[in-house]
Formats: structure tokens, sequence, C-alpha cells
């Protein structure tokens, strides 16, 4: 059986910087897939063309058997693959709810015209999209906020709100992005679980993260990124005992083990 | 009424119909009645070019071109073709959409502000050509002999019966803005202005949204020009050009793009302002109709400086902040108090 993801030796060039250089990974169903490295070692560019915000240099990207690293963004979501970002893009001017269901767009398909009319078609698609929009509220715990603008939201709900928008798209891949980046310990914690929550509904993840903690903690699988390179993947365990990346995180090889 | 989300209510059409129907009852001179159909066919293009510039994020500076092409049209093939005016409605309304098509679709998915500068210039490529081809336009004299619009045998002329007719297709327009809007492409046009990479990312075909909003604010000019031109017994390019619309642009801007409110209250603001000017001008002789234009400037510049959103919006955040306030005094746990980190 196949990947769910495939990224074929993919190298982006920036002009004469190399981000990222002929990194290959998949990544499979069911599963949590964590993405570390230094700062600068090229994954948030890599983060960057699986979620087809800009297509790699050389290379290809494969999701359930189909080529998608040429595609335009807007339609890697109705393929199942469904992202947060890391500096929060929430719709500000919307409400909590509101947001969600600009994430059930692609599940929803009655045109201008309908809409304008009122078609049964349109009416039916509104009661459709408000009603999950809801159900994923729930699900992420959001439901005493959802007539709050997301401008007026803080940090922690605003990451959850980035969550809630993403799930609704009903994605197969879900990508976070820095997910835990400013929360206190008790936010990372509940996030964790959440996460975990949402494997467990079938959906495969792939998180970029800082927080060691966190990443040991949810990762069935970490690939490891250096200066733009893959230099070890594995298991949590496997992957903290392993030489090159203490070498990359300490700058060192004297260190015994990889204090996370 | 789902909580939490922008919807239509009958409340707001059935208060403003009310106050639309009830207008000839009070003020029943010609010139208001006048003035009032004309501020109908203004609300009309405001409201399209609103869903425009307040949804989709563009701005036309060609509005007038695609009124022109409207009148022109049902008054070329009304008069010398001897149609029947409910049937070149069809092509008031088809020219300007195939036009905006088209414009749009060179416009690489109406990226940026390309669209006001190439709307700018078809604008003042259709003046030109209203102006010029004299063989079918008759030139700037205008274009006499306009058929009235005739429906079961009852003929709508100006006055009482025409300021009807435009208001109850105004009131259509605004009706059916006012479902896109609550709709999840006006959900995801709303989106588009907060974060255009979040709607990608959620599957939103931000090219195609901005092409069709530009293709039905085009339908709605024409649908203007179509009433226009069978409201009077001629037409003439003067109508057409560069400042009709800068006018149909400081009705957005002074009411508010972001609420098709915003875009009728603008019309209506200016058509008022225009009344204004002109009671003015007959007892005081320096006020002319120049005057009007140096006014509305002056009215874009305050506007633009102290309430870029425009009027609507503008008062509308101010309640919602009051009512937010006033809620936050009464409940206890309030929004914005439950971050974890605070209370240590």
């Amino acid at each position: 059986m196949s990947s769910l993801l495939q990224v074929k030796n993919v190298t982006k060039r920036f002009g004469g910087v190399v981000a990222n250089r002929n990194v290959s990974f998949t990544i499979e169903g069911k599963n949590i897939t964590g993405l570390i490295g230094p700062n600068g070692a090229g994954k948030s560019t890599l983060f960057n063309m699986v979620s087809a915000v800009f297509p790699p240099s050389e290379g290809e990207i494969w999701f359930e058997n189909k080529r998608i690293d040429a595609l335009p963004s807007y339609k890697i979501a109705p393929m199942g693959i469904s992202r947060t970002f890391q500096n929060l893009q929430v719709f500000k001017k919307m409400t909590v709810i509101e947001n969600v269901m600009v994430g059930l767009h692609t599940r929803t398909a009655s045109s201008l015209a309908a809409a304008a009319f009122r078609l049964p078609r349109s009416r039916k698609d509104e009661e459709f999209i408000y009603e999950n929009a809801m159900e994923v509220i729930k699900f992420i715990g959001l439901e005493d906020l959802i007539e709050v603008d997301a401008g007026n939201l803080p940090l922690g709900k605003l990451r959850l709100l980035e969550l809630a928008r993403a799930l609704a798209t009903k994605p197969k891949l879900l990508l976070l992005d820095e997910i835990a980046a400013g929360l206190n310990h008790q936010e990372t914690l509940e996030m964790s679980e959440l996460i975990l929550k949402i494997r467990d509904r079938g959906i495969s993840i792939f998180v970029v993260e800082h927080d060691m903690d966190l990443v040991m903690r949810i990762c069935d699988k970490i690939i490891v990124l250096d200066q733009g390179e893959k230099i070890a993947e594995g298991t949590p365990k496997a992957v903290q005992n392993n030489q090159r990346v203490i070498e990359a995180y300490l700058g060192a090889a004297d260190e015994k083990e990889l204090t996370v | 009424m789902r909580k939490g989300v922008q919807s239509f209510s009958w409340k707001g059409i059935a208060v403003f119909s009310a106050l639309v129907i009830s207008f000839p009852f009070l003020f029943s001179s010609s010139f208001y009645l006048t003035k009032a159909t004309f501020a109908g066919i203004y609300t009309i293009v405001a409201v399209g070019l609103g869903l425009l510039m307040g949804f989709a994020g563009q701005i036309s500076l060609g509005q007038a071109a695609f009124y022109g092409i409207g009148a022109y049209s049902t008054a070329i093939l009304s008069t010398t073709f001897g149609l029947n005016p409910w049937l070149t409605l069809v092509i008031s309304l088809a020219a300007p959409a195939l036009l905006a098509y088209l414009l749009g679709h060179t416009m690489a998915r109406l990226h940026g502000y390309y669209l006001a500068m190439a709307t700018l210039a078809f604008g003042i490529v259709i003046h030109v050509l209203l102006t010029e081809w004299k063989s079918v336009t008759k030139g700037a004299s205008g274009f006499f002999g306009i058929p009235k619009i005739e429906l079961f045998g009852f003929t709508f002329r100006q006055g009482i019966s025409y300021y009807y007719l435009v208001w109850a297709f105004a009131l259509i327009v605004i009706i059916l803005s006012l479902n896109i809007i609550h709709s999840r492409i006006g959900r995801a046009l709303r989106s588009i202005h907060d974060s255009e990479v979040a709607s990608g990312a959620m599957g939103v075909d931000t090219g195609k949204y901005k092409m069709q909003v530009f293709i039905i604010s085009s339908m709605f000019a024409g649908l203007a020009g179509w009433l226009f031109a069978h409201m009077s017994y001629s037409i003439s390019p003067g109508s057409f050009g560069l400042n009709g619309s800068i006018l149909f642009l400081t009705m957005v801007v002074l009411g508010g793009g972001t609420s098709i409110w915003g875009a009728v209250c603008g019309a209506l603001l200016i058509s008022a302002i225009s009344i204004i000017v002109h009671t003015a001008g007959s007892h005081v002789s320096f006020i002319t109709s120049d005057f009007e234009q140096v006014l509305y400037g002056f009215i874009m510049m305050l506007i633009v400086i102290f309430l870029p959103q425009g009027l609507v919006p503008a008062i509308a955040s101010k309640l919602k902040k009051q009512k937010q306030k006033s809620a936050r005094a009464n409940k206890v746990p309030a929004i914005g108090t439950v971050k974890g980190d605070q209370n240590v």
C-alpha cells in the first residue's frame, strides 16, 4: 500500500540560497509525524511546499497518488489537506463560527446565483455548513465564544480557532505549523491531548514544532532537518539518541544525551 | 436565526420599503420625485459597486461606462430597431456582463489594483465611443425618442409610476445582494479581506469570486442604465463619463462598501446633497452645478481621512462596541479575560 503523502527528492532554492536540498520522506495514514530541526533548518519552507503555498524548485510531492506540487493552494483543501498558520491567519472581522464556516467552503458547492435567489440548494448548504461548524466547535471546545469576533480572542483561543477551521475542511492530512507557539504549559498539554484525539478520529497529522516536549510525547515518527537536509528519521526514542541529531542541536559531539 | 452568523433579516428590508413607499406621499412635487427616482437608479449602481469594493476588494473607475452601455443598448435597440424594452433589458444586462468578463479575464485573475486602471481606461474608451460613433449613438447631442416601458397596457411615465418601478428594481437588487453576502460565497469574499492566504488554504478560489462579483456589479450598472434610458425621452454621453464613475465611487466610499446598506445610504446621501445644492443654488448666485463636484471631492477627502470604512460600518462597529461593553458590565465572566496566565 502506498503512503498518504510522498515527498520525493524535493529541493527549494530562493535565488542562491538553498532552503531544502533533496529531501524525501513519507507520511502514513492515521499517524502523527513531526518535523523538527534547529532554526533556519528549512522546516517552514518544506511545510509551505506541502501545503502548496509555493512549488518546489526540483522534486515531486504526491498525495494519495496524485501529484500536488504544481497546484495552486486553493485546490489542495478539497483533496484533503488542511493547515494552520504559525503567524495566525484567522479572519479577524468575522465571528468564531463564521471563521469555521469558511472551512466548510469546499464541502459545499451552491453557486452565486443559487445564493442570490436563495434556491433550496443554497439553503440546504447553509444549514449543512452551520451544523457541521457547530460540531467542530464543540469538539474543539469553543462553543461559548461563537459570537465573538476572532480579532478579540486571546492567543490560546486563536490557536484553537485555527485548528477548528482547518478541521472543518474534513482533512485526511492536517498540517500544524507551530500550533503550541506562545501557549503556556497547561494550554500546551491540552493542545497535545486534542491533537491525539484528532488522530484517533483517523486523521493524519504533520507537525512542525519547537516544543520538544510536545513533539516527543505525541509523534509516531519524527523527521529531523538540518541546514536544509534530512539528517534523521525515526521514532522519538531513536531520534533522541541519534548522534547527528545531537550534534545538530548542540553543535558539539561530546554530549551524551539530547536534553529535551 | 443562527447565533453568531450574519444573516438576512426582513426587518431592515421592511422598514426601508415602508420609507420608500411613503416618500411620494410626503414629497409629491415633481422635482423631489425625479430626484428620488434618480436616487433609486444610483442605489442600484452603488450596491453593485459596493459589492465589488467592499467584498471583492477591487475598485472600478468605469462603472458609469457599464451604466452607459446598459442605457445605450436599450435606447438603440428599442428606438432604432423597435424592440420591446422588456426584451432589450436582457441585452442591457448581458452586454455589460460580457464586457466585464472580457475585461476581468485579461486582468490575470484580478490581482492587485490593475482593475482600477483597466476600468478607468475602459470608461474613457466607452465615453469616446458614445460621443464619436454618431451613426449609431447620434453623438454628443444625445439620443432622442426613447420609448416608454409598458406592462399589461400600463405605461410607466416619469413621475410616481416610474419612481415605484425604479425602487421595485432597487429593492430586488438590495435583496439579491444581501442574499449573496450572507451565503458561503459572501463569507468567502469577506475572508479574502482578512487573509487571502488563509482563504486559499481553506479552498476558496479567490480569483473566481472576484470575477463573479465584478460581473454582477456590471450587470447592476446595466440595469440602472436601462431604467435611466426609459425614464427620460433622451440620453447623452455626458451622463456616462468619468465624472459619473467618480460620483458612484463617492457614494460607496461615503456610505461604506463593506455593508450593502452602506452603499444604499451613500447613494441616498449624495442624492440629498444634490437636492440641497440645487435648492441653495436658486437662492445664492455663486452656487452652480460645478459647486456639486467640489463638494463631492471635499466629502470624499473627509471620509477617507476620518472614516475610512465609511459611515454605516463605522456607526455599526461603534454600536457593537457599546453593546459588548454593557454586556461585559452585566455578565461576570467576560470575553478577553480568559487568558490563563493573567492571574499570576
